[in-house]
């Protein structure tokens, strides 16, 4: 016997939306959690490098962001013997500074300048009454960043960095899918995108490169 | 729809803010002390302040490597297309010192007006080491083997100094100490700091950073910043 299957309306329909379901779920839901995953993953990682890299960036500015130079004026207590040995001692003696100089000059009369590190220095003015004090500090973060960021380490550090850089280009590939937008590439997310790619070209350009 | 309308709100409100943000940044640039130095006028009649530039109330450390030489040990030499060449200490250069109210520009777009410097014209220097007449530059020669280039003629300007303090007190080595160069007419990085030499040529040596892209003189006032 001979059996006629006739069309229900709207059957076509309904598969071909079944179809386009099937071929929407699996994608965007999984690139936005990884996306989101990957994003706490480098928010530490992104701290630091955005930190160091805007103090590196004004080097010229700031000098060296890992340190501080430090210039502190005391008064002298005017030692009775001002002889080099004994303006030494007392000055040592006043800051509370238990370090043997590597250098000690007397550029005048009334002028003394000891060296204790190459970071740290007294010049002492015995006509003013003043003890200059000129240290180098480090800054905790910054040298700690700059250190991570400059790869000063070596080491393993050099895989995590690498790690990380993949993370953003993931990062930046997987953000241009994860929200389809109404037209999608060809809208705003498009001009967008080729802005972020102008923008360096355009100062390659303009600016005669390297 | 409503999460459109918001967004556009969004976008609205941090274009305006960024333009506020950047109209105080404007106004924050051009601040008192600039304004007040760009009335000013020099001797020469230039304008006391360069194009581009503003001003700040002290020196700015700009970095480069300090000298690890201890000052009993630090020495200036001058030599080179000279008669009479010498060294001298630092305690010698110190008797010789003056004080002199300098101003200078650097090519990062800073100013400071009046610092107060004490220093030796390397013209009285010069006078003592008799340049030969072919001389006709003066290569400032610094630690770990900085150096920069100025014509003869700028370099024996009677405000060109070799500086060993800055506002009554010893230079600090951030900013050059124990000695520097400090030539206030071209941009501040021909100053050179941890000064170890002063040579004088026949034939030009473009220094550290003039064979890193930046201009040869360096005139402020022409804004001779990139070569």
């Amino acid at each position: 016997m001979a059996t006629t299957i006739t069309p229900t309306p709207g059957a076509k329909s309904a598969t071909a939306d079944a179809a386009r379901a099937r071929k929407k779920l699996p994608l965007r839901p999984w690139l936005r959690a990884l996306h989101r995953d990957v994003g706490y993953l480098a928010v530490g990682f992104t701290v630091i490098y955005a930190v160091s890299g805007l103090s590196v960036n004004h080097i010229a500015d700031l000098g060296d962001p890992s340190f501080k130079d430090v210039n502190r004026t005391h008064q002298l207590a005017r030692p009775r013997d001002t002889s080099t040995e004994a303006v030494t001692r007392a000055v040592l003696a006043q800051l509370g500074i238990d370090v043997r100089p590597s250098d000690v000059y007397r550029a005048s009369d009334t002028e003394l300048d000891i060296t204790l590190t190459e970071e740290h220095r007294l010049h002492v003015d015995l006509a003013r009454g003043t003890i200059q004090e000129e240290a180098r500090e480090p800054r905790f973060f910054l040298r700690l960043a700059n250190w991570l960021h400059l790869n000063r380490g070596k080491k393993a550090w050099t895989y995590l960095a690498d790690g990380y850089a993949v993370f953003l280009l993931f990062l930046a590939a997987s953000g241009l899918f994860m929200i389809p937008g109404r037209k999608g590439l060809l809208g705003r997310g498009g001009l967008f995108v080729a802005a972020g790619v102008l923008v360096p070209v355009l100062y390659v350009v303009l600016s005669g490169g390297p | 729809m409503a999460r459109i309308e918001q967004r556009r709100r969004f976008i609205q409100r941090a274009l305006a803010g960024t333009a506020v943000a950047a109209l105080g940044g404007y106004y924050f640039l051009s601040d008192d002390l600039t304004r007040a130095a760009r009335a000013e006028s020099r001797k020469d009649g230039r304008p006391r302040l360069p194009p581009g530039q503003r001003v700040l109330s002290k020196l700015r450390p700009m970095g480069g490597e300090p000298s690890d030489t201890p000052p009993s040990r630090y020495r200036v030499k001058i030599y080179g297309e000279v008669e009479a060449p010498f060294e001298l200490t630092l305690a010698e250069l110190a008797e010789l010192s003056t004080e002199h109210s300098v101003d200078v520009h650097c090519v990062t777009g800073w100013s400071v007006l009046g610092a107060r410097v004490k220093g030796v014209p390397l013209a009285k220097l010069a006078e003592r080491a008799k340049p030969r007449t072919k001389a006709r530059h003066v290569i400032f020669e610094a630690a770990h083997g900085y150096t920069s280039n100025v014509p003869i003629a700028e370099a024996l300007r009677p405000n060109v100094l070799l500086a060993q303090r800055l506002e009554g007190q010893a230079l600090p080595r951030a900013h050059g100490g124990p000695l520097r160069a400090v030539v206030p007419d071209l941009y501040f990085w021909k100053s050179a700091k941890w000064l170890e030499g002063v040579r004088f040529v026949e034939h030009d040596e473009p220094g550290y950073w003039e064979t890193r892209g930046y201009h040869n003189h360096a005139d402020p006032w022409r804004e001779e910043r990139y070569g």
